[in-house]
């Protein structure tokens, strides 16, 4: 037998932020549980490392769960599980102490409680921090602190290429072992996914290589739908040419975003008006959507500035001084100077909207777990209800913790109450994928289609068609262009026919399931006939659409076949849709609604 | 429901697995390394001022024990440190023992904990500063009295 | 070199091991921009001319710390060093210095991972306290005594530039002594009698003869040289320490130098 076989209570596939929290979590449930921790890459690069601004709780005494609960909500354009959101903002502040307990090192106010800053779209400061490299150690803290727990055996740089599905169930999943391609069947009795988003379906994104929407595509192939997949979270503040990113910290922190005239545009959208401080929920402060939106608009009267790599316009931290900049920003400091030479407390920064954020996912309901038995997902890959159309920043991380222990708990309860497979049967299915998994790299070499060829005409259509605004006619042509790379690619070719560290094997499999993840993307938003948070649309759908749209978008798997799109109902319990406003709009709507509130109490 | 897979079909059931791994790491010898890169090289110079250090000690010992050999040896002594090649070993020592000071400052903060005044960091830079001022100023004074005493 | 269509040589040192015997160096050009980082030269030998070149990349910002390589013979993080800089070139690129190379650019690493997973890399309370009590109280000043230790992004260029760590593997090295420093002055944190051992032994930081050139290439400057050395001076006193009362073992006082 060449493949490697082993046996878990659980298997647990990605080890970021979220993916570390279930696996500790599933460790202090029951010792006596094993748990299969499975990466592509070695925990520490996982992609929340590149997270940078801060993770939310309701802290101050002048804050309340509602407050939180409320702009969740406005900020996804009502399109949350309102429940789910209510659990999300209560667990919120205690598992940022067990973070800070676990050695977090969040930033201090001088009395050494945890300071909280500012961030878009929040009423009041809530957001916790950690310099401007939140995510590093959040992710630094949890891989760390997961090394306590000997019942968590890692199988790092291990490429997880299917789920083992049978009789319905999830019951295991097949890894290639990076370093010597050779086939690795993980048992278990209940499976987590923790893959991460989908940004790289896109030209210009903020994310790492890795973040190619693994699990999703893996859950979707296997029947599980896909949630509000068109739903995909412009950051406003990206660097030209490489999308990498300036943290929402700087617009926390004080910074103005500013057109070719000097002028702060975003007064002119809604969000004024502009005043010498900012206010929250106003101006930079102002949901990233509507900001990613304004730049657009920008741009098309041609306000923006031009740059080697497109239009842009400029990130004004000067005022803030260097002193401040180098001990609140330091990451960005360095960013800004290595990689574009501006020396930020003197000259302001190049930025453009970039793909940062998938808000869609595989569906689960408010404890994890999705329509298949024993398959539970979490993070970024999973769509669990709390951010809707449009996420507010801040809230993902501590997403990961909250969601991540309660991954973990089911996990090890179904665990405890079920038994393994049919070791016969498992096989048998592994042998399958794994021979599908081997066809790649064996016909790669007769293929004639080039991955980077395939992968940049998927990124360029995706952008065209599914970009801050869309159109019926680019979402289609997107549409049709994916299903004709999705022919193209069954003759991938590959210059790599070796099983030691073959990466271009893996980018091969990575770009199917890529290509099916645009699929479902591109068809959700195609189908949404309305806009509604991230998903704006300029051909006569300019309006949100309560009364058909205010729903769930699934797409499921059909094969060859486009995805079909259905929608399910969302879970409204004490908001019911209002305005999203922000700015001196946004406090106007505010006090109508206290107002409104208070004369029914 | 499967994946996207050649036209092909596949030809074999009995796909060729190798029994076992074929990773074969290599590595690679260290050799001379310190010529790798220049900051080896300053670091090996470094490392050798303490042979010069060393070298120093004994002659100061081989002094003292002519000093307590009488004053025929100790005048033998003095004799042969006035010669050429005296000069010269002492030259190339004060150099060694020089930098050998230098870079003993300058790595001193690397062995202590960090230092703040005032809320602000005192940086490693300032601390070798200032340890090499006291080590100037304590030879001058030193200088200072053993030629107040010869004269 | 003409403005029309700027160019620049890399020598890749290659090393396929199901078909080379030793590694080999080849040779590729690369379109040139002015922005255009290593990294993403090889992204481009990899897209668009020889898809068997192998190594690991992922955030592109100097953060996940996975593509360290040697260029021109000093130790790197692709994603951040610019061809600009490595006119007119050929530009050299190796794998990490000191490590074994599995293939490629890709060397082997569970050496370093199994060092950190055995200094007990995380807090060990040294006072109890519930999640319901809230978080520990932690200054400013407080946190500024580990903050730079716990900014080590694992990209191990500190073990290519460490001597000691190329003649001998087993020394437990730069960055891993710097987190095992950043646990012991994290006030939180009562573990420091446990990991003295790790500290004292022959492998620990008496391996160190103050090179300094991990701090030198350390991209996050979290100066590790100072970490380990610092520790020298914490070794040699528990050293004493436990010599004149060998019976309780010293135990670390609220006032020690972390």
């Amino acid at each position: 037998m060449a493949m490697e076989r082993f046996k878990a209570d659980v298997v647990i596939v990605g080890a970021g932020g979220a993916g570390l929290r279930a696996a500790i979590a599933v460790a202090e449930a029951d010792p006596r549980l094993s748990v299969a921790l499975v990466s592509k890459v070695y925990p520490m690069r996982s992609h929340t490392v590149a997270a940078e601004g801060g993770a939310a709780a309701v802290t101050q005494a002048h804050d309340s769960l509602e407050a939180h609960f409320h702009d969740t909500v406005a900020g996804g354009d009502w399109l949350c599980e309102q429940d789910v959101v209510d659990f999300f903002v209560e667990q919120a502040h205690r598992e940022l102490v067990q973070m800070e307990h676990w050695g977090c090192p969040w930033s201090r106010m001088d009395d050494g409680h945890v300071n909280v800053r500012a961030f878009g779209g929040m009423k009041i400061e809530r957001t916790w921090f950690a310099a401007d490299k939140t995510g590093f150690h959040m992710l630094h803290t949890l891989f760390q602190t997961s090394i306590k727990y000997p019942s968590i055996r890692r199988f790092d740089e291990h490429f997880c290429v299917d789920l083992i599905i049978d009789d319905g169930q999830a019951q295991g999943v097949l890894a290639i072992d990076i370093a010597s391609g050779r086939f690795t069947l993980i048992q278990a009795k209940a499976v987590i996914i923790a893959t991460g988003g989908a940004g790289r379906v896109f030209r210009e994104n903020t994310n790492g290589g890795i973040v190619t929407g693994d699990g999703m595509a893996l859950a979707y192939r296997h029947g599980v739908p896909l949630r509000d997949m068109e739903f995909v979270q412009y950051h406003p503040t990206c660097m030209p040419g490489t999308g990498l990113l300036f943290t929402e910290a700087c617009r926390g922190e004080g910074g103005f975003l500013l057109n070719k005239d000097g002028y702060r545009y975003l007064q002119d959208y809604g969000l004024g008006p502009a005043e010498p401080t900012l206010r929250n929920k106003a101006m930079e402060l102002g949901p990233r959507d509507r900001l990613s939106q304004a730049y657009w608009h920008e741009k098309q009267k041609g306000r923006t500035i031009d740059g080697p790599h497109g239009p842009v316009v400029h990130l004004d931290l000067r005022h803030l001084g260097e002193r401040k900049l180098r001990e609140r920003l330091p990451q960005i400091y360095e960013l800004a100077v290595e990689y574009l030479g501006v020396d930020p407390a003197k000259a302001p920064i190049p930025v453009l909207p970039a793909v940062h954020y998938t808000m869609g996912g595989i569906v689960a309901d408010g404890r994890t777990a999705s329509s298949m038995p024993g398959l539970y997902s979490v993070g970024e890959c999973s769509s669990v209800g709390i951010h809707g159309a449009n996420r507010l920043g801040s809230n993902s991380l501590t997403e990961l913790l909250v969601f991540g222990k309660v991954a973990g708990q089911e996990a090890a309860a179904r665990a405890s109450a079920v038994a393994h497979g049919d070791d016969a049967a498992l096989t048998a299915l592994a042998e399958r994928s794994r021979e599908q998994a081997l066809a790649v790299v064996e016909y790669g070499a007769r293929g004639t289609e080039r991955i980077a060829t395939l992968r940049r005409e998927m990124a360029q259509t995706m952008e065209e068609g599914c970009g801050i605004y869309r159109t019926g006619a680019t979402m289609q042509a997107t549409c049709d262009k994916l299903a004709e790379l999705k022919q193209r690619y069954r003759k991938v070719h590959l210059d790599d026919g070796s099983r030691v560290w073959n990466t271009e094997w893996l980018l091969a499999i990575e770009l199917g399931y890529l290509l099916d993840v645009a699929q479902a993307m591109a068809h959700s938003a195609l189908q949404r006939r309305e806009s509604r948070g991230s998903h704006q649309r300029l051909d006569g759908y300019e309006q949100r659409d309560d009364r058909n749209f205010l729903q769930h978008s699934l797409a499921t798997h059909a094969g060859d076949d486009a995805p079909r799109i259905s929608y399910g109902p969302v879970k409204i319990t004490r908001s019911p849709p209002g305005t999203r406003a922000y700015g001196a709009a946004g406090e106007k709507a505010e006090a109508e609604r206290h107002a409104q509130e208070d004369k029914h109490v | 429901m499967k994946p996207a897979v050649p036209d092909v079909p596949v030809e074999s059931a009995a796909r060729v697995e190798p029994a076992f791994s074929q990773r074969r790491p290599y590595t690679r010898p260290m050799g001379a390394w310190w010529r790798r890169d220049p900051f080896f090289m300053v670091y090996m110079w470094r490392e050798v001022t303490a042979v010069g250090v060393a070298a120093y000690a004994v002659l100061l010992l081989a002094g003292l024990l002519c000093l307590m050999q009488g004053e025929a040896a100790w005048h033998a002594w003095v004799g042969w440190l006035r010669t050429p090649l005296s000069l010269l070993l002492h030259g190339v020592l004060l150099v060694a023992m020089g930098y050998h000071t230098l870079s003993w400052f300058d790595i001193m903060p690397k062995t202590m904990p960090m230092l703040f005044v005032g809320g602000k960091r005192v940086s490693g830079a300032l601390i070798t500063r200032l340890g090499l001022a006291a080590a100037v100023a304590a030879s001058l004074v030193l200088c200072a009295i053993v030629l107040g005493v010869t004269r | 070199m003409s403005e029309k269509a700027r160019t620049i040589e890399l020598e890749v040192l290659r090393y396929r091991p199901e078909q080379d015997s030793e590694p080999l160096w080849q040779r590729y050009t690369v379109p040139f921009t002015e922005d255009m980082s290593v990294l993403q030269a090889l992204q481009h030998i990899k897209d668009d001319i020889d898809g068997t070149l192998s190594f690991r990349w992922s955030c592109r910002m100097a953060i996940c710390g996975s593509c360290g390589m040697m260029i021109n013979g000093k130790p790197e993080l692709s994603c951040q060093t610019f061809l600009r800089d490595l006119l007119p070139g050929p530009v050299r690129v190796e794998a990490l210095a000191h490590f074994p190379i599995e293939r490629d650019l890709v060397v082997s690493v569970d050496g370093f991972v199994k060092k950190l997973e055995g200094i007990q890399p995380y807090i060990v309370p040294k006072v109890p306290r519930t999640l319901e009590e809230g978080e520990y109280l932690q200054t400013p000043a407080q946190l500024a005594m580990y903050e730079p230790f716990s900014g080590c992004i694992n990209c191990m260029l500190c073990y290519a530039a460490c001597p000691q760590f190329g003649l001998n593997p087993d020394f437990t090295g730069p960055g891993v002594l710097a987190l095992l420093h950043r646990y012991n002055a994290d006030s939180r944190d009562g573990a420091r009698e446990q990991r003295m051992a790790t500290v004292n032994a022959e492998e620990g930081v008496w391996s160190c003869t103050a090179v300094g050139y991990c701090s030198e290439v350390c991209p996050k400057h979290v100066d590790p040289a100072h970490a380990v050395n610092q520790n020298k001076v914490n070794s040699a006193k528990d050293y004493f320490l436990r010599w004149l009362k060998p019976a309780a073992a010293a135990p670390s006082k609220a006032g020690d130098q972390p």
